[in-house]
């Protein structure tokens, strides 16, 4: 519960209108979706865990709805259905509330945030992965954050191709998953004394995880299964043209972030800001999402916090 | 600079020995005052003395970069940070203890459970279906089962003593619990060079104390 007044509230506006006239720059159109939907929605949207996250109710026929935990679901089901027959690449942006419950003692536990977001749905490979993260770069430059700035880059299929290399079952899979997610140097060569010889080695020393091209290239003396090394390739040719585009400086690849493999299919992306304690955005690639919706086709989008910039906004603004 | 948050007590005095082994001092002006918050002699670091329980909760929040703690803090906050190192300091466990320790298997009933450890014990109980009944304590847990306030403690063991003195036994372990280096999410990416520097100083120093 928080309120805006005055000159933080006009700042508030700016950094939402900077944010979305990029969007439109870049041909998205914008979108408002509902509110209230129904709980089912969310569910097929966002996978279970994170949807029982949202604030749920009934109406009076007893039917399960939520305040939107997100809007990539709507968006989503809203491409597969609505839009079914208009051509593609279907690019959409949005700034909207969204609505989580969160334990009260984590440093993210708002109830309500604004994303300013965007979905590309549609297309494929690299140049649509490249071209949200340079819409990302254009925003915070035009918020006049690019001296502090890092965006995160991984590719899910890396940790995929491993974990399905070891065969594991769904529990070990998961401790697997925290202790790289967490960066438990310890526990994990303890977890993977066991799988000396698999591909897992690549995950050995989790703080040398992150970092530049590398990072890739330790990760490929061990890594040999075709679906992690496909997916290093990706991310390799993604890393490339990032230098090409002058913007290697604000990014860094990391292979241990693994915090949301049900959800993203490929690349996934968390951005950092110089004032903010938590990662003030996140997005990547949900090949998988339409398909709930009846209509598989790829997608790749974003979510800024709109709060959080604020804050870190409007903190800068009182120290200058 | 970076700033580091240090639980308070026993985790402080070994934190310490072990960021100076590391190459990261404190002098003793600074270190026998009583100011909550200091700066290293490089002026590299600034160090924040903490209730353990804060600790997650600076770290989190990004106002510390880095912290050090015990696991079993960590266990309880359920905070969402990194853990890479295990430091091997302030060794202890997280147990079950009780006046009669054949109470779990004889006692059908609601058990009830004193505990500083909350979360913890309700998460090492509901795990295997025991039915308890939680008491929040904030100290002298000990205390609990000899007054009749509850039947087991979950509580940490160092030596063991001070279970032994007040008629208890364990029954047994949830876990080990060591001081644990945590780091923030973001400043391990906005400061990762620093953040890098004070992992590798202090890997080295741990494996420099066991060959000595």
């Amino acid at each position: 519960m928080r309120y805006y007044i005055g000159a933080e509230a006009r700042l508030r506006r700016t950094i939402e209108d900077t944010a979305m006239s990029v969007f439109t720059a870049w041909s998205y159109e914008e979108v408002i979706t509902p509110s209230v939907d129904y709980y089912d929605l969310f569910e097929q949207g966002m996978g279970q865990k994170e949807a029982q996250r949202g604030f749920r109710f009934t109406d009076n026929d007893g039917r399960l709805l939520a305040l939107r935990p997100d809007v990539t679901s709507s968006v989503a089901r809203m491409a597969a259905t609505l839009l079914a027959e208009r051509s593609r690449p279907l690019r959409f942006c949005y700034a909207a509330p969204v609505f989580r419950q969160q334990p009260q003692s984590h440093a993210e536990w708002r109830r309500e945030n604004t994303q300013l977001g965007c979905e590309l749905i549609g297309v494929n490979g690299h140049d649509a992965d490249l071209e949200v993260l340079r819409l990302a770069t254009e925003i915070l430059a035009r918020l006049e954050l690019q001296a502090g700035y890092c965006i995160t880059i991984n590719n899910v299929e890396i940790f995929n191709g491993v974990a399905a290399q070891l065969n594991l079952p769904p529990a070990a899979r998961e401790q697997l998953r925290r202790l790289i997610d967490t960066r438990e140097t310890a526990e994990l060569q303890r977890f993977l004394a066991t799988y000396t010889d698999s591909d897992a080695r690549a995950f050995l020393h989790p703080t040398q995880l992150t970092g530049t091209r590398e990072v890739i290239r330790a990760a490929r003396n061990v890594i040999t299964n075709n679906r992690s090394v496909a997916a290093l390739d990706s991310l390799e040719k993604l890393w490339d043209a990032i230098e090409s585009l002058g913007l290697a400086e604000h990014f860094e690849i990391d292979l241990s972030d693994v915090s949301s493999l049900d959800y993203y299919t490929g690349l996934s992306l968390r951005v950092f800001v110089r004032g903010a304690g938590t990662s003030i955005g996140r997005g990547g690639r949900y090949d998988g999402l339409t398909g709930n919706f009846g209509r598989a086709e790829p997608a790749v989008g974003f979510v800024l916090n709109l709060d959080a910039l604020t804050e870190v906004l409007a903190r800068r603004n009182v120290n200058a | 600079m970076i700033t580091i948050a240090i639980a308070k007590g026993r985790m402080q005095d070994e934190a310490l020995a072990l960021l100076a082994r590391a190459g990261v001092r404190l002098d003793e002006d600074a270190r026998n005052s009583r100011r909550l918050a200091i700066t290293d002699a490089s002026g590299k670091y600034r160090f924040i003395f903490v209730k353990p329980a804060d600790v997650p909760v600076y770290v989190e929040h990004g106002i510390a970069d880095c912290g050090v703690v015990g696991r079993d803090v960590l266990l309880e906050s359920q905070a969402d940070l990194l853990l890479p190192l295990d430091l091997q300091i302030a060794r202890c466990r997280i147990v079950v203890a009780a006046v009669d320790a054949e109470i779990m298997t004889r006692s059908l009933g609601m058990l009830r459970v004193a505990t500083k450890y909350s979360q913890i014990a309700g998460a090492h109980f509901g795990a295997r279906g025991i039915p308890v009944e939680i008491i929040q304590l904030s100290g002298s847990v000990e205390l609990a089962p000899a007054l009749g306030l509850a039947d087991l403690i979950v509580d940490l063991v160092e030596t063991g003593r001070t279970l032994r003195e007040n008629g208890l036994t364990v029954v047994e372990e949830i876990a080990e619990s060591t001081g644990r280096l945590v780091v923030n999410r973001a400043s391990y990416q906005l400061k990762a060079e620093a953040v890098t520097e004070l992992v590798q100083a202090l890997e080295a120093a741990m494996n420099g104390g066991q060959e000595a």
